[in-house]
């Protein structure tokens, strides 16, 4: 189909079914009301049989008003009336591709009062249309409503200017809606400021234009915003998507924001910016911990190696980074002697005195351990006891010597409360013992033993004594009798009897306190110090030991009953254990039940 | 001489010749002013019809719960495969079985269509009537009748021109609304009533569905798109 051309010729296709008074002119259903010019399109030209009145009386003013200003104008005039320009379709633009409106650019209207008319027509379709609303869409533009819109066909749209002295026609635009949609800018866009974790944001929220029919998926809208502060000129645009919320982050504390937000169909043009909207972002200052931390721990640390650097010498900054390296540590190692070459006077002086037993390189934490039980001998020991006190107390206070006396000059710790009884009988037996002893103490070892057993007593003097006083308790019975013969054996006094009030002090080595009634009593070692001497009296009683646990621990009873029996017994088994070790046990064989605090340590290997 | 009349027709009519060059139906473009571009080409045209028949249906699904939810008590209500209830428009000679949807031609396919859309333009506008008088029907409710309406009233145009530019068919003038497929009386039940227009707005569901199937349908024949079956 061609586009109809039009020509402003007369003797084009008129319809001649306009009423009197009407006269037709140009393509299509068109009648004239000649008067006033106004253009009817068929359908209505069909039902009028006259012009309007109002066109008439207005016309007649108008004419009326044109002859004055001819007349008026006529000498000067005369020559440029002519027939209007061109007319030119500008734009049609539809808000929800239900209704459109089309706008014209009228050209020079020749001098002459002249009147414009837009008219459309359907595509494959011969019949003209006027436009039926010239006014809602404001000045030289032409409304559809929604009755005369079709989203199915183009509509061919032409705009005719005419005066008196003729008509003009402009070029025919073929208008599709669904692509001539722009709609409204969004509507109630809001701002506000919220947070995330402390730190703040701006979030934009807007409404579709109201026109426009989202909900029901008539009209798909696309949205974009921009951004901006106060102080700049340029702005930031963001693609906020189908969504009509969109969150900026990033943003300078205490400045004055500009947004604007618009939108677009799938097949359209973007609507006009919104009005701008303002928001002053707050004034924040992020306490960020962790960044401060480590800003404080590297300034402090370079503050530190600065002080450092400055108040240190050379020297000692190298004698701290490079610590000089420690020579060796032997005792009596001297490098002097090294430097000599001389090798038998290094090894010399390598060899300790008191090696291997020497309290203050104790090595044996077993040692360490060592304490001893006072027995106390019998009053008619005193003598004896206190001719041997000096030696014990000697032996006390230094610490070991060589002449291996040590453990056994100290005084002993069991107290003996039946010596009185048997003090006949003893004083054999005690000289036989007595030699014993003195020949076992001989061969004792450089061993001492600690000085106190912890908290027991308040006492200090006889600290161990009264310490084992509580713990062992008293006893009797064939234990006092041999303790007491042993307690005879240090005492460098002949053939002095032991009084049954007297006690003997002997010393045992006691490894540990278990219970009230337990004792974890120390052998002596390598058959060393394994007859403690007979020392000072003390009124205390004795103990009764009860049972051996193990070759270590000697039960010893709080209190031991009269008999003699368990004692013995008990005395007899420690016997019969003892002649497993060495020395000290082989002297205490022949005793049978007697109880040699010494002998109750087996030789155990460490 | 003939031969020299004809070449002078035809260099005097050389920019018609050449303007007729343009006069193809449009390509798909943004710009809306395009002088030669005579008319919406035919896949544009059915993209929009469907378009058009697939929000129809949608909003007939959104009124139809809608209603349900409102004024329909739960044991009366419909299950989706009910075929219980029989629609006005089981008159119109439409195939129900997808074998006799796909033997269908084109032209049979798009009369379909047409005659679904005049049948129902009516009863929807009675629609509008009727829940105007329920108490407490929701304003939503109302204006998704009404928006109902005024589209069908659209697509019926729709669906001419594309009869006709893929038919190249006249105009139609034949109206199937004025067989009176529809009819109603009054019921002054309110019950009735309910369960009428309740029926009624699930059978329009039901043909718009239909409507876009075959609309869907055609569209596979006319493109080589091989997702369609």
């Amino acid at each position: 189909m061609f586009p109809p051309t039009l020509r402003a010729e007369p003797t084009a296709r008129f319809y001649p079914s306009c009423p009197p008074r009407l006269r037709s002119d140009l393509v299509g259903p068109i009648c004239f009301c000649v008067e006033c010019h106004h253009r009817l399109s068929k359908t209505h030209a069909e039902t009028l049989t006259d012009c309007p009145h109002a066109c008439r009386a207005a016309m007649r003013n108008v004419q009326g008003l044109s002859w004055l200003i001819l007349l008026v104008l006529t000498p000067h005039t005369k020559g440029d009336l002519s027939r209007p320009g061109k007319p030119t379709l500008t734009s049609c633009r539809s808000p929800e591709k239900e209704t459109f409106t089309c706008w014209w650019q009228p050209a020079s209207d020749g001098g002459l009062p002249t009147t414009y008319a837009l008219y459309y027509r359907k595509e494959n379709s011969e019949i003209m249309y006027e436009c039926p609303d010239y006014f809602t869409g404001g000045e030289n533009s032409c409304f559809f409503n929604k009755n005369n819109t079709s989203i199915w066909v183009n509509y061919n749209i032409t705009v005719v200017a005419t005066n008196r002295l003729g008509s003009t026609f402009s070029d025919p635009v073929d208008v599709d809606v669904v692509y001539i949609v722009q709609p409204n800018p969004p509507e109630n866009v809001s701002l506000s400021v919220m947070e995330d974790k402390g730190w703040p944001f701006l979030r934009v929220a807007w409404a579709p234009p109201r026109k426009a029919d989202t909900r029901s998926g008539w009209i798909t809208l696309i949205y974009e915003l921009r951004i901006r502060s106060d102080a700049e000129n340029e702005w930031e645009t963001h693609v906020a998507g189908q969504q009509k919320l969109f969150n900026i982050f990033s943003l300078r504390s205490g400045s004055l924001y500009l947004v604007q937000v618009r939108c677009k169909p799938d097949h359209g043009f973007w609507s006009d910016w919104s009005s701008p909207s303002q928001i002053r972002f707050p004034e924040y200052f992020h306490q960020e911990k962790s960044a401060w931390i480590v800003t404080s721990a590297v300034c402090a640390f370079i503050f530190l190696i600065i002080t450092v650097l400055l108040h240190m010498n050379h020297g000692s900054l190298k004698h701290c980074l490079l610590p000089p390296v420690p020579g060796p540590k032997i005792k009596g190692f001297d490098e002097q002697l090294l430097k000599k070459g001389n090798s038998e006077d290094i090894f010399n002086a390598l060899v300790v005195s008191d090696f291997p037993m020497s309290w203050s390189s104790s090595s044996n934490s077993e040692d360490l351990l060592v304490e001893l039980l006072e027995v106390y001998i019998p009053e008619e020991r005193e003598t004896m006891l206190g001719a041997s006190k000096d030696l014990g107390g000697g032996s006390f206070k230094t610490s070991d010597s060589d002449s291996g006396r040590g453990s056994c000059d100290s005084r002993t710790l069991l107290i003996d409360k039946c010596g009185r009884p048997k003090e006949h009988e003893d004083g054999a037996e005690e000289r036989v013992e007595r030699e014993d002893w003195e020949d076992a103490r001989d061969d004792t070892g450089g061993r001492t033993w600690p000085s106190v057993f912890p908290g027991l007593s308040d006492r200090p003097q006889r600290s161990l004594s009264d310490g084992l006083s509580q713990v062992l308790g008293p006893s009797e019975g064939q234990v006092c009798k041999q303790i007491k013969a042993r307690s005879d054996i240090d005492i460098a006094v002949s053939g002095h009897k032991v009084s049954p009030a007297r006690w003997s002090v002997e010393y045992v080595g006691v490894q540990a306190v278990v219970n009230d009634d337990m004792v974890i009593l120390q052998p002596w070692g390598s058959g060393e110090g394994c007859t403690p001497p007979l020392s000072s009296l003390q009124e205390r009683d004795y103990s009764q030991v009860k049972q051996v646990r193990s070759d270590d621990t000697l039960l010893l009873l709080h209190k031991v009953s009269e008999g003699t029996a368990d004692g013995r017994e008990a005395a007899t088994s420690f016997g019969n254990m003892s002649q497993k070790s060495a020395t000290c046990m082989n002297s205490t064989a022949a005793t049978g039940g007697y109880v040699d605090a010494a002998a109750v340590f087996p030789m155990t290997t460490y | 001489m003939t031969g020299l009349r004809e070449a002078l027709w035809a260099v005097l009519l050389w920019p018609c010749l050449l303007s007729t060059s343009f006069l193809l139906e449009c390509t798909d473009q943004d710009q809306v002013i395009h002088p030669y571009c005579l008319s919406i080409s035919q896949d544009k045209l059915l993209d929009r019809v469907m378009q058009h028949v697939e929000l129809i249906f949608r909003v007939s699904e959104e009124s139809c719960s809608l209603f349900e939810d409102i004024f329909v008590p739960f044991p009366l209500r419909l299950q989706r495969n009910q075929e219980a209830y029989a629609c006005f428009t089981k008159a119109i000679p439409i195939p129900n079985s997808i074998g006799e949807v796909q033997q269908m031609s084109d032209k049979w396919l798009l009369h379909s269509v047409l005659m679904l859309v005049q049948s129902w333009i009516e009863p929807l506008v009675y629609l509008q009537t009727t829940l105007d008088h329920y108490d407490g029907a929701p304003e939503m409710l109302l204006n998704k009748t009404k928006w109902m309406s005024d589209k069908l009233i659209s697509l019926e145009h729709g669906v001419v021109v594309l009869i006709k530019k893929m038919l190249n068919e006249g105009l139609l003038t034949t109206s199937y609304s004025d067989q009176g497929l529809f009819r109603y009386d009054m019921q002054t039940d309110m019950v009735e009533s309910v369960m009428r227009d309740y029926i009624l707005l699930s059978c329009f569901k039901k043909d718009s569905h239909k409507m876009a199937i075959f609309l869907k349908l055609l569209k596979c024949r006319h493109t080589d798109n091989s997702n369609c079956a």
